[in-house]
């Protein structure tokens, strides 16, 4: 049994240090990102990107630029947020609204339409790109052009209807009984069991919104509706003070969502767990 | 648990707090940057997209001028800047869609002829150019024409010339003044390599700054007369060859980026790892804000020639962004006239010089000397010499190739960009094979 | 009426799919059929050209390039991107695993820095110049340093390093989820029987995560496929040397939006959607996924 023991915490520490090493692999080049934060942006330029630790060139100032220069680096910031939580609240809400339906239903055309939905998630938004654009572009300058053409979402879909075969029947019946209308079970009964599927794909979902480049680089025309990545894209060029400001944006723009992910992650784990794809 | 949920809020708290409180300051400063504010009632709104942020406060402090000139006119700008490849992007989707495009655009030379394919979408600026035309370099303004009409409104004159590192050429015993032809160029090359063991000049693989010239100089092009593609030809290969045979004595090296205009090259000349740039006369504003520590140390000179006794170009006109107009615009008529003097006026063009440090078209600027010899011009401290004495030398003698205005240059630009160059200098590929392969790419591509 | 609407276990079924039928109609039937007639037309000359682009685009070596990097970038992201997470997973699903939490929200940075955060860290950090960080390691070591982003072998790498820096993350939480939905009892009763620890990962772990297995390899095909936005960035632009970066939709985008050729490149985005398709099937078919699904 002894000899077990000992075996056990070999195998535990061999394993800490595997995916120690794993860590720090990953973290790396955010950690790179950080040490640059405090050097001016110039020396990216001149020296590339890397981890020297120069402490005579190293400073505040790149932070200081971030929170009180003249940019626009907040508006982004602020747009991007807006964006984000409009588009995890539509598509979650619609979502989940259609995948209710595909989970406690049987109606004609169910099975149709559900290779539909499992055909359109491997579909690439690519293909239609272009067609899409020319159909949309008169909706003019606003965020309706980048929200609702995905508000339901295939694989979203796809994962509440999973999630929700879970859901004992007895449930829906007792709120039948109760008098609810279908919808009032969903709306009453339902979405206040499904806050951790809620969780993982506001997590998938808000990941998604908050770093989408593509589709918003078409839609978007005016800088004053910007986005955080294109507006962070708009700064590779060494122009006056760009990279500085680059660099310190590019770290920052992951702090807040990794802040709300780390909050979340349990909720994420369990939400996935039980939505999990079931043979 | 409780611990977690409470950290959470707190968080989310602070940063929506921190962020309304920063987004507010931000947001009333930034207006400064993107947003003219002109007082009055009867101002109209322009949207002018760039791809280059420098031109921004140019354009806002010449509007500024024209509004003070023309109180019953006034504009407002509303500047965009876009990355390069997506400004044009954008652009050519919004044109094809009838959506979304600006009033006024900045688009680069190399992408124009693209938007002269079909239908123009672009207005046609001959009436709004011709107060200014006398004055103007005629070759600039043709090369954004097409069938007599003038679309776009030129931003500088491009003249290549040579800016020569006199510092690093002293300590190797070369004198610039001395080099007048290709031959003495790469000889300088070789003695300068031998002496300090670093590059002399840069090959290009993603520009042809230093190609295009010496081909215009020995009269050659990539496409034949009647508009065939061509670059497999001839000239083309001698060029090439010539330039290989520099990359061979190990004094010329291909610099990080491709090219010296770039984030990654800038760097290298700065650190002295490289002493001479063929390059169009607007480098000077990268050496100004990019190449700090080369400061006084920087001579302009005309570039080398084949033979001093052929009637070769001294120079070519080279890179340029043209502004256009777009046609459809609620207030294309005033726009062209506001761009006009904000481009053309010889107040404009002065200005062109006092702060984008470029060569202006209007050439009577060049020889105000109380212009262009200003002590307090950060252009004229940063060089060694006048920068104007050289543009002087060879006014007379600026030249083009004719296929940068036709339709097929950008994607032939491409090409050369992306594969023939990278497979002759870098890949090692003959030059009459990388030809070949990209004649036949090309042809495969025009073949609709 | 209404009463009846609202009750209706016959209506209310399709009341509750209207959105996605309305979002398929208008949002992917009509563009794809919208394309397919965009892909037998000349745009810039407005005109019917019938079967022209498709027969320029199989003759097209650019074009073929582009599908073969796409492929080399998926096949290679499908190699590192499935087994090495699920034995992460399992790893960190073991009891002997010590704050497993930890290390997941460590793994899961990546996915949330945007790929224009990370595809220009990553270009920097491959740069040319001696003091790019890469350049650096290989140094150490004393080798000279090496223009990554000009040849194809180690331009293929960091596109493949990009991929896993961000994915492995993710998917070692699918793979989590997926394990551990499996009762705890299997292992309990193998370890009891016997079975080492390689044996109840090959013997129970593997085939009880297939369905996420095959829910993960759908969207890796997927993603791989579609790939452009890493290249993108990475690359500074569409315009790789030597196209060693260019992807299908690279070339889409090249053709459509930078050359404004949108009937070819319509053309190119059909022959992609079939490719896809055609990959998708045969991995269903050979996964059996079908018809479990359908329950």
């Amino acid at each position: 049994m002894g000899s077990r023991k000992k075996k056990d915490k070999a195998a535990s520490i061999a394993m800490i240090i595997l995916f120690s090493v794993l860590a720090i692999l990953i973290v790396l080049p955010v950690f790179t990102l950080f040490i640059a934060s405090f050097k001016p942006g110039g020396d990216l330029l001149q020296y590339g990107l890397n981890l020297d630790l120069k402490l005579e060139r190293m400073s505040l100032d790149n932070y200081v630029l971030l929170f009180t220069g003249n940019h626009d680096y907040w508006r982004w910031f602020l747009n991007s947020i807006v964006l984000t939580v409009l588009t995890v609240f539509c598509t979650l809400f619609v979502s989940a609204f259609v995948g209710y339906g595909f989970a406690v239903y049987d109606f004609k055309g169910k099975n149709f339409l559900f290779i539909i939905v499992l055909i359109i998630l491997s579909i690439p938004l690519e293909v239609v790109m272009l067609p899409l654009y020319k159909q949309i572009s008169g909706w003019g300058d606003n965020y309706a052009a980048i929200i609702l053409p995905f508000m339901a979402h295939a694989s979203t879909i796809f994962f509440f209807r999973q999630y929700l075969f879970g859901i004992p029947q007895s449930i829906l019946e007792a709120g039948r009984i109760d008098g609810a209308t279908e919808f009032g079970i969903f709306f009453r009964l339902i979405i206040p069991v499904m806050k951790p599927a809620f969780a993982a794909m506001a997590i998938l979902n808000g990941m998604n919104a908050w770093n989408n480049y593509l589709w918003p680089l078409l839609v978007i025309r005016s800088s004053s509706k910007y986005t955080l990545t294109l507006g962070l894209n708009t700064l590779i060029n060494p122009y006056g003070d760009n990279y500085s400001l680059l660099i310190v944006g590019s770290f920052f723009s992951i702090v807040p969502i990794f802040i709300l992910f780390v909050c979340f992650q349990k909720y994420f784990v369990e939400g996935m767990t039980a939505g999990a794809v079931k043979g | 648990m409780k611990r977690r949920v409470l950290a959470a809020l707190l968080s989310v708290t602070m940063t929506a707090a921190f962020l309304m409180g920063c987004g507010k300051d931000a947001k009333r400063e930034t207006v400064a940057t993107n947003e003219m504010e002109v007082e009055g009632d009867d101002v109209t709104t322009l949207k002018v997209w760039t791809f280059i942020e420098f031109h921004q406060k140019f354009y806002t402090d010449m509007a500024k001028k024209w509004n003070q000139e023309h109180p019953d006119k006034k504009v407002k700008l509303v500047l965009s800047n876009l990355s390069y490849d997506d400004m044009h992007n954008k652009l050519s989707l919004a044109l094809e869609s009838k959506e979304g495009a600006p009033d006024v655009v900045d688009i680069e030379l190399g992408k124009f002829p693209a938007f002269m394919v079909g239908e123009v979408g672009l207005r046609d600026l001959t009436d709004v150019i011709e107060p200014y035309k006398k004055s103007i370099v005629k070759s600039r303004l043709d090369i954004y024409s097409k069938e007599g009409k003038i679309y776009g409104l030129p931003t500088h004159v491009g003249a290549t010339v040579a800016f020569y590192n006199t510092d690093l050429l002293k300590t190797a015993g070369i004198n610039y003044e001395d080099i007048k032809t290709w031959d003495d160029f790469k000889e300088a090359g070789v003695k300068y390599y031998k002496a300090t063991g670093k590059s002399f000049a840069t090959i290009e693989t993603t520009a042809q700054w230093m190609i295009n010239l010496m081909l215009a100089q020995k009269g050659g092009d990539y496409l034949k007369e009647d508009g065939s593609l061509n670059v497999n030809n001839e000239i083309m290969a001698e060029v090439l060859e010539y330039i290989k045979g520099m990359q061979d004595t190990g004094a010329f090296s291909v610099i990080p980026g491709g090219q010296p205009d770039n984030e990654e090259a800038y760097p290298c000349y700065n650190n002295g790892e490289y002493a001479v740039q063929i390059m169009p006369f607007w480098n000077t504003s990268r050496f100004v804000n990019y190449m700090t520590d080369l400061a006084g140390k920087v001579a302009i000179a005309p570039t080398p020639v084949w033979k001093t006794s052929d009637k070769e170009f001294a120079s070519i006109g080279g890179g340029g962004t043209g502004t256009a107009i777009v046609a459809s615009g609620k207030h294309a008529d005033l726009a062209a006239e506001v761009m006009a003097y904000i481009k053309l006026s010889e107040e404009a063009n002065k200005e062109v010089w006092n702060v984008l440090g470029f060569d202006p078209v209007n050439t009577e600027v060049w020889s105000d000397t109380e212009i262009t010899q200003n002590a307090d011009n950060q252009y004229v401290k940063y060089f060694s010499n006048y920068p104007f004495d050289t543009l002087n030398k060879i006014k007379d003698n600026i030249g083009s190739l004719g296929s940068l205005t036709d339709e097929k240059w950008p994607s032939i630009n491409n090409e050369f960009c992306t594969v023939t160059l990278n497979n002759i200098f870098e890949n090692g590929m003959e030059v009459k094979e990388a030809l070949k392969e990209s004649q036949a790419t090309l042809e495969n591509e025009f073949k609709k | 009426m209404l009463k009846r609407f609202f009750y209706s276990k016959k209506i209310a079924p399709y009341i509750f799919v209207l959105p996605f039928i309305i979002t398929v109609l208008l949002f992917w039937a009509a563009p794809i059929s919208n394309g397919i007639l965009l892909s037998f037309q000349d745009i810039l000359k407005d005109q019917w050209v019938g079967t022209q682009n498709y027969e320029r685009l199989l003759s097209d070596k650019i074009f073929l390039k582009a599908i073969f990097n796409s492929v080399k970038y998926m096949l290679g992201t499908l190699i590192l991107l499935i087994p090495f997470p699920l034995l992460f997973a399992s790893l960190l699903n073991s009891k002997l695993m010590k704050k497993p939490g930890l290390f997941k929200s460590a793994y899961f940075i990546p996915a949330l820095t945007s790929v224009v955060v990370a595809g220009t860290v990553f270009r920097l950090m491959f740069g040319e110049a001696a003091g790019s960080l890469a350049n650096q390691v290989i140094g150490f070591f004393g080798f000279s340093p090496i223009k990554w982003l000009k040849n194809a072998e180690t331009s293929y790498f960091i596109l493949l390093l990009v991929a896993c820096w961000r994915w492995t993350g993710v998917n070692i939480l699918y793979f989590l989820a997926g394990l551990q939905s499996i009762p705890s009892e299997l292992y309990e009763a193998a370890a009891i029987d016997g079975a080492s620890k390689w044996q109840q990962f090959t013997k129970i772990s593997i085939p009880l995560v297939k369905p996420t297995s095959v829910y993960v390899l759908t969207i890796s095909i997927y993603a791989g496929l579609s790939m452009f936005l890493e290249s993108y960035m990475l690359f500074k632009g569409n315009n790789s040397p030597n196209n060693i970066g260019l992807t299908i939709v690279g070339y889409l985008y090249r053709q459509g939006i930078e050359k404004r050729a949108m009937g070819y490149a319509c053309a190119v985005g059909c022959i992609l959607l079939l490719i896809i398709m055609a990959v998708n099937l045969i991995q269903l078919k050979l996964t059996g996924a079908f018809g479990k699904e359908e329950k």
